[in-house]
This record gives structure tokens, sequence and C-alpha cells, in this order.
């Protein structure tokens, strides 16, 4: 009892003082010098888990996956505008009779950094979306499919870069029989020999 | 206006509290680089590395030389702007005994990495890096890192990300002074 008084009257004091903006100004100013320092996070990338599409069997479809690059960082897209940046590059394997077409990437942004303000890299930051085009075969059988691989990035923030990174990327698709499969003429079928 | 003296101690408790608190949180985060064994004042790990030309150099063969050390890569683009004052610097201060050297922690051949040094005017030795020789010097775990040796050896600072030419220059004069009385004494 005692302290919840102390702590009201405390905090009514505490309110009423102006010096209490330029504490939380002080506080702020503080950790944003720790948050600027270079090297001091490892960067990362992430992706967010992409909703379960489903693709009809002999048909394309495309796969939205969305990446976050954590805040102060950036990484290369994937036409880096010199040939010794190393790329975003997103490689997957796919299960059997499912053909993962060309993976779709974003332009850059045109940014440049205070280490070099008159040059424009071509980055991503923040979220951005890569495509992936996939084509189910008519023989697979409908159902759920694993798609497995990695994102390579190499990521920087304002005075410092880091080694290349491989994101794990996992996602599911739903292969659908769909509604208008045709039906095939006995006689013209492979299998049957006169 | 009079300040109430019991306000201003729970601000400044408050203050601390989160500052140590940020502090603490900020040396437990999970995405924090492992801070590597601080080397100032210790000798130099030695190393042996090969030379884009193919032969082996040790650091130690630069012992009673100021030393400049610096990791970095053909993909880092703050080392870029680095090496160019490097090779500036080496000429400045190469009479008075500094020796500039850069290890490239890169998997660029080394052609690709003597032509990427080559047009940035370099004009010291450059090292393909092990990994091995990043963990020795606390694990160069970004780029670019730079290690000023003083003349008896010994690490006189290290310097993480890009930073000023004068401050560069600051390190080199601190390392060139860096073990000057032993010299002189033999």
């Amino acid at each position: 009892m005692i302290l919840i008084s102390a702590s009201n009257y405390l905090c009514r004091r505490a309110m009423r003082f102006p010096q209490k903006l330029a504490t939380n100004l002080l506080l702020l100013t503080c950790l944003a010098v720790t948050q600027d320092i270079p090297g001091k996070r490892i960067p990362s990338v992430s992706m967010s888990p992409p909703p379960l599409i489903t693709i009809t069997r002999g048909k394309r479809g495309t796969v939205d996956l969305h990446f976050r690059v954590d805040a102060g960082f950036h990484i290369n897209s994937n036409t880096p505008k010199s040939e010794f940046l190393i790329p975003t590059v997103l490689k997957l394997t796919a299960p059997t009779d499912i053909v993962v077409g060309k993976v779709i990437y974003p332009h850059g942004e045109q940014m440049s950094f205070p280490f070099a303000p008159e040059e424009k890299l071509s980055v991503y930051s923040g979220v951005f979306i890569l495509g992936v085009v996939v084509r189910p075969l008519v023989s697979v059988v409908p159902g759920k499919y694993a798609f497995h691989g990695q994102l390579k990035y190499q990521a920087c923030d304002k005075a410092a870069c880091y080694p290349p990174k491989q994101l794990p990327v996992d996602f599911q698709v739903k292969i659908a029989k769909g509604s208008t499969a045709h039906k095939k003429n006995p006689g013209q079928s492979p299998h049957v020999h006169k | 206006m009079r300040r109430d003296p019991v306000v201003i101690i729970v601000v400044a408790m408050v203050v601390s509290v989160m500052l140590i608190a940020g502090v603490y949180k900020s040396r437990r985060s999970p995405d924090q680089i492992p801070a590597g064994p601080s080397l100032k004042g210790q000798l130099a790990p030695d190393f042996a590395l090969q030379s884009l030309d193919g032969k082996t150099v040790h650091l130690s063969d630069f012992r009673g030389k100021a030393v400049l050390l610096n990791f970095w890569a053909t993909w880092c683009q703050p080392c870029k702007i680095e090496m160019p004052w490097f090779a500036d610097l080496q000429k400045q201060y190469a009479a008075e005994g500094l020796q500039v050297i850069g290890i490239a922690m890169d998997e660029a051949s080394p052609e690709d990495i003597g032509k990427f040094a080559k047009d940035l005017g370099v004009n010291y030795p450059v090292l393909v890096g092990k990994e091995a020789v990043g963990d020795a010097y606390g694990g160069v775990q970004f780029l670019p890192a730079t290690f000023y040796i003083g003349r008896d050896g010994k690490v006189v600072d290290k310097v993480f990300g890009l930073k000023g030419r004068g401050e560069i220059e600051s390190a080199i004069k601190k390392a060139l002074a860096q073990g000057q009385a032993v010299q002189a004494q033999k």
C-alpha cells in the first residue's frame, strides 16, 4: 500500500515535470546511437510464410514470396551495377513433374549511401517480393507439394558489408485436378494397340 | 522554476535502469555480433598468406614497421572508398615506416582480386585471406575491418566499418609512434 502510494506520488510529480520529455529524448538518442554503430547487429532477411496457392495441373501459376530486409540494411538486387557485387538469387528445387519456371525479381531501388554519395546502387530494402512461376505437368497427382530452396544475398549497412548468406526458403503449393481435364480419345492413346 | 530533487532522482534512476536494461538487452540479443577477443595492446597474430603473385607473406616480415592491416572484399562497397586513401597514405608515410597490407576475404579469383585492386590504384601488397586468419583477429564478421599495428608488433587500434580519412590518418600516426622508443633503443 505504501509502495503504491509512493509510486502514485512520484508519477504525479514526474508527469508535471518538463524534463520528462528531455529524458525521453536523451534515451531515444542513446538508443539510436547504439543502433547506428556499424556491425552492432547481424543483418538478416526473413520470409513471411506464403498463403497456400492452388495451381491447376497442366497450367502455370505464380507464387509470390515476401521477404523482409532488417531496418538499416540493404541487399543487392538481382542485377547489381557492378560485376563484383553479389546479386540476390533464389534457387529452388521442385518435386518431380513440377516445373519451376523463371523467378521474377523486382527492379532494385536506385539508392546512394553515405559511403559513396555520388554512386547509385541497385538494392532491395524493407519488403520485396519475388514471383516464382510454377507449372505442374498434367501427370502430377493432385495434392500438396513442398518446394525447398535458398535465397542467397549479401547485405550492407551504411558503413560496412557482411559476408554472403543463404536463407532457407520453403513453401507449399496445392496442385488441383482442374475442372476441364480433357478426355482422352481411346483410339489415339499410345497404350492402345490394335 | 524550482526543481524538485525527488523527481530529479527518480528520473535519473529511471534513465539509468533503462540504459542498463538497453545495454544488457543488446548484449543478449541473438542477432548481435559476438565480440571477439580484444587484441588492443597485444601482439598481432602472425600469419602466412599468399600474395596475388603467389609469394608467402608473414606479418612478422614487417616487424619494425607500423602496419595497417585491412580486411576487405571485392563485394564490399565501403571498402572501395577507403582503398585509394590507403594507397595515398602508403605513399605519404612510407618513409616514416608505414606498411599497408590488404587481406582479401573473398571467393573471387586472385586475378579478379588483382584487377579490382589495380583499378583502385592499390600500391601495397594484397594477400588472399583465409577464415582462420580472420578468426585469429577476433572473427572478421563484416568489412572493412582495419587493424593498426605498432612497430613493436602490438595492436594499437582496430576499426570496423568505413571511417573518415582523418580518423585513418590519426590511427596511422598512433601506430607509427607505438614502439618507436623500443625501435630507437635497438
